[in-house]
């Protein structure tokens, strides 16, 4: 039964991987920045301590953290819908962004956060003693230097929330995790599959790493 | 300078927000015609697409047995058809959250899901069947499966089966999405239960080294499920007249000895 190694299957597989690509990474980006903009937030009521608020952000992400991702999504496709009949119209693939963006958000805070405290104390007050405002002096003088710090943890995390769209096909959304997986249910190369797959995403990371190398010169051009 | 902080923050949500919703708005305009029950009107279909030959995908293309019934389904009911593919522990979920219509994948009438579902007319006869290796020669019936470890797919009512048999808990289950064939030919697990056709089709195409070990053990009747709501009501009204139709004029038997080389559709 240990067949060798079916190339032709593995080649006429890519393409239909391929063509499976947009939803991926249509997930992919959409969950990025949704994620980012609200960690983004939550890391900035957290390093400001604004009342209330801030007690609310350590509640969001202790569950968010504190729960698996699977989970999450079960509960936001599956569950909720149970309660409120008005989310059966949210589609698997809205689902997905919204619990992959609610998920990484939680962790993307803590890497800002340990970014822009870990700008030096001194780079704020001086910039408050020539007269900025904390508002200014946070835009113009701490967030810059702390997104140098912030961007190879936030890679990490991106590069998590790419490869975490596989579960996707758990509530249905058509993606190459469920491209790879329904061609191997029916031609029983579970070999070529996965490997055709994994080699998909690993591309796909790679890419990814290349722009956080060219992000990072960037952002390091001051340094 | 909080005030201004909180501006900068507000804009940044807003724009995303914004981004959202364009987002949305596109799948939104189709996911709301789905609500009001109207002529014409789609029908969602799920299934797992990994049930050979009842339901798979190759190069590409959704195909099996339930497909072409719903095909067919689609065009006496004038409707077009849309088929969800997700894994079978899902399909239900789907179900229960209004994300499809009603499921096509062999979905056995069972007492606990006649509690909460009612179902179409059953379109399909079938059996429980043990698969084992080749090699494997002291499995014959459910009782020999004491003290082995069983593999069947996860949220079929095989497991129900199986435990209701083995009130002591002698059998071991393993729950799986796919791949249980393997499972077995690979000797990780004694057997796997599933539906008599499906396990005969699968033993042939995949060219595992696997055998039928005894006979059906059970008699199961598989039908289509819907949520007992008017609108789904109003649909399995429909369904089951076509269904019906294409019992009379053939067409049912036409597709059942196209997949099984036999009419599985009469009881």
């Amino acid at each position: 039964m240990m067949n060798s190694f079916d190339f032709d299957f593995a080649a006429g597989l890519l393409p239909q991987l391929i063509s499976a690509l947009p939803a991926t990474l249509g997930m992919t980006a959409l969950a990025t920045l949704l994620a980012l903009t609200l960690g983004m937030l939550l890391a900035v009521v957290q390093v400001t301590r604004i009342r209330g608020l801030n007690q609310l952000a350590d509640i969001y992400i202790s569950f968010f953290r504190g729960t698996p991702l699977l989970v999450q999504l079960f509960l936001l496709y599956y569950g909720l819908p149970q309660v409120f009949p008005e989310l059966t119209t949210v589609t698997a693939f809205q689902a997905v962004i919204l619990g992959l963006g609610l998920h990484f958000a939680a962790y993307m805070a803590e890497i800002i956060r340990a970014a822009i405290i870990s700008v030096d104390r001194s780079q704020m007050e001086a910039a408050l003693s020539v007269g900025m405002s904390y508002g200014t002096a946070m835009r113009r003088i701490v967030l810059p230097q702390a997104s140098r710090i912030a961007l190879p943890g936030l890679m990490n995390t991106f590069i998590d929330l790419l490869k975490s769209t596989s579960l996707a096909f758990t509530l249905g959304v058509a993606e190459v995790m469920s491209r790879a997986q329904q061609e191997a249910a029916s031609s029983f190369n579970f070999l070529e599959s996965y490997l055709v797959l994994a080699l998909v995403y690993w591309a796909l990371v790679v890419v990814m790493t290349w722009v956080q190398k060219l992000t990072e010169k960037r952002l390091g051009e001051a340094y | 300078m909080l005030r201004r902080m909180s501006r900068v923050a507000l804009s940044v949500v807003l724009a995303g927000a914004l981004a959202a919703c364009s987002q949305q708005e596109s799948s939104s305009a189709t996911a709301q015609t789905e609500n009001a029950p109207a002529a014409q009107e789609g029908v969602k279909v799920g299934m797992s697409g990994s049930y050979y030959p009842f339901t798979f995908v190759e190069q590409g293309e959704l195909q099996g047995f339930e497909v072409d019934i719903w095909n067919e389904l689609g065009k006496r009911l004038d409707r077009p058809v849309e088929f969800v593919t997700a894994p079978f522990s899902g399909l239900f979920g789907m179900l229960e959250s209004q994300r499809v219509d009603t499921i096509s994948n062999q979905i056995t009438v069972t007492e606990a899901r006649l509690e909460k579902y009612n179902f179409a007319t059953p379109y399909v006869y079938d059996g429980a069947q043990i698969t084992v290796n080749n090699q494997t020669m002291d499995i014959h019936s459910l009782e020999d499966l004491k003290g082995k470890t069983v593999a069947v797919n996860l949220g079929t009512n095989f497991e129900n089966l199986i435990r209701a048999f083995d009130s002591e808990g002698q059998i071991t289950v393993k729950t799986y999405d796919t791949g249980i064939e393997h499972e077995v030919a690979l000797g990780r697990v004694d057997a796997f239960i599933m539906d008599r056709l499906s396990a005969a089709e699968l033993v042939k195409k995949s060219g595992l080294p696997l055998k039928p070990a005894g006979q059906p053990f059970e008699v199961i009747t598989n039908a289509m499920p819907f949520l007992k709501t008017e609108d789904a009501d109003a649909l399995r009204i429909e369904v089951d007249a076509a269904l019906q139709a294409m019992r009379e004029d053939g067409t049912l038997a036409n597709i059942s000895q196209k997949w099984f080389g036999t009419d599985v559709t009469r009881n």
